[in-house]
């Protein structure tokens, strides 16, 4: 059901960014061929142009360079002027897009049109998507139904129930080991505490480098904010991040350094931590902020 | 007269072979004094002077120079693949911008230049002094 949903959502941006690519050329027609490199890897050709395996390839080392931009903090921009031509990579948000120009083109002119156009179109798209895929609103909410603990505190067993239903709720499997986790949360901790325990669905953004340590997440300032003031903590240092294969990892969690990807719902994870959980970009990951014992 | 032989000799010379070797050595001169000009501007960072066999950095923050290095030699492979891939030729210029800053890369004769700065700062009188 979850892996549906997730297709479904690529064909429905796949098929709006090719038009806004068609659109884009209309207005500059200097542009000869211009491509989108979405977040989770996958090439959008605009104007029905094919994608051949050369361009595939150029492409996929265009991806590698910016995971070694680190140094500069990630590649924003770049432009390539050759002899017969031009090309004008920009990012937009989390995707980059590629374009193939002549040696004419005038830059701020597409710069202007690009930068117009795609982050509205992908500010609707993430906007119905976050909508449609994910059950949890972006506001963070208590995670367990509130009015049967609002009259008394509850025993452990009816909080057991709670996770069973809101499992069943987010019609995705949680591992044995994270309701052992959440049960043993139940018993130990005060009620308040437990019911109030926020947890997100984020979409995961994944990065790399020479310097990026890879027990260390990024997430949006807001998000944090909210879970540090609901669980009434100065700072959150750790979450665990769970994906719905089950896997869980507990990282340090750190705010988002890029702010272009600011409050687009993601959670960044280093290379490695990704290789662990056998999440890919684009996925959608389980956050829940870790509540230090001594709190 | 030997004098005047010897100064003859010295005007017209008969071999020329060392001709190409020191015009390479004066570009590689000037080069040098044009980009040092060029890290004494406000903003500039430092720059890589490569050579096929050799290469001279100056980077003000000597932590940062193999990151540059790795970002220098990525990217020009990362602008071949892409100019290949569209047919586009041989490249002129690169300019790839990061969140903080950017660097510029050239193609002079046999030497690749890659220029890094702070992100106000405008390439392009650089990529004119450079070329």
């Amino acid at each position: 059901m979850f892996g549906e949903k997730i297709a479904l959502n690529e064909e429905t941006y796949t098929l709006a960014f090719k038009n806004a690519l068609t659109e884009i050329k209309n207005v500059c027609p200097e542009i000869n061929r211009s491509f989108i490199l979405m977040s989770n890897g996958a090439l959008i050709a605009g104007d029905e142009q094919a994608v051949d395996p050369s361009v595939e390839r150029a492409v996929r080392s265009l991806q590698d360079l910016a995971e070694k931009t680190v140094s500069v903090g990630g590649l924003d921009g770049l432009l390539i002027d050759a002899e017969n031509g031009k090309i004008y990579v920009s990012r937009i948000n989390s995707m980059y897009l590629i374009t193939a120009l002549s040696k004419q083109t005038d830059l701020t002119y597409l710069r202007t049109v690009s930068g117009v156009i795609l982050p509205t179109i992908l500010k609707v798209l993430d906007s119905i998507s976050l909508e449609v895929v994910s059950p949890t609103p972006l506001r963070s909410v208590p995670r367990f139904p509130s009015t049967p603990f609002e009259s008394e505190p509850p025993t452990p067993l009816m909080e057991e129930k709670a996770v069973e239903e809101t499992a069943e709720e987010i019609e995705a499997p949680v591992s044995s080991e994270a309701r052992d986790v959440l049960a043993s949360e139940t018993e130990s901790e005060s009620p308040k505490r437990s019911t109030d325990l926020p947890s997100q669905q984020l979409i995961v953004d994944k990065f790399g480098g020479l310097m990026v340590r890879s027990d260390t997440v990024q997430i949006d300032l807001g998000i944090l904010q909210r879970w540090g003031s609901s669980l009434n903590l100065k700072e959150i240092r750790e979450v665990d991040v769970e994906t719905f294969s089950g896997k869980t990892v507990r990282c340090k969690a750190k705010v988002i350094s890029d702010q272009k990807l600011e409050g687009r719902g993601l959670i960044r994870i280093p290379e490695k931590t990704c290789e662990t959980l056998e999440v890919k970009r684009g996925e959608l990951v389980k956050v829940k902020p870790v509540v230090p014992e001594s709190e | 007269m030997p004098i005047k032989k010897k100064v003859a000799q010295i005007e017209a010379p008969e071999h020329v072979d060392w001709a190409p070797k020191i015009e390479v050595k004066e570009q590689l001169t000037d080069l040098r004094a044009v980009l040092e000009k060029i890290q004494a501007k406000e903003g500039v960072i430092g720059y890589i002077l490569r050579a096929a066999t050799s290469a001279s950095v100056d980077i003000k923050d000597p932590s940062k120079i193999i990151d540059y290095a790795v970002l220098s030699a990525s990217t020009l492979e990362s602008a071949e693949g892409l100019l290949e891939a569209f047919g586009l030729g041989k490249f002129c210029s690169i300019v790839v911008e990061g969140r903080d800053l950017k660097v510029l890369l050239l193609t002079i004769g046999e030497y690749r230049v890659s220029v890094f700065m702070e992100k106000n700062v405008d390439h392009d009188p650089i990529r004119k002094e450079l070329l």
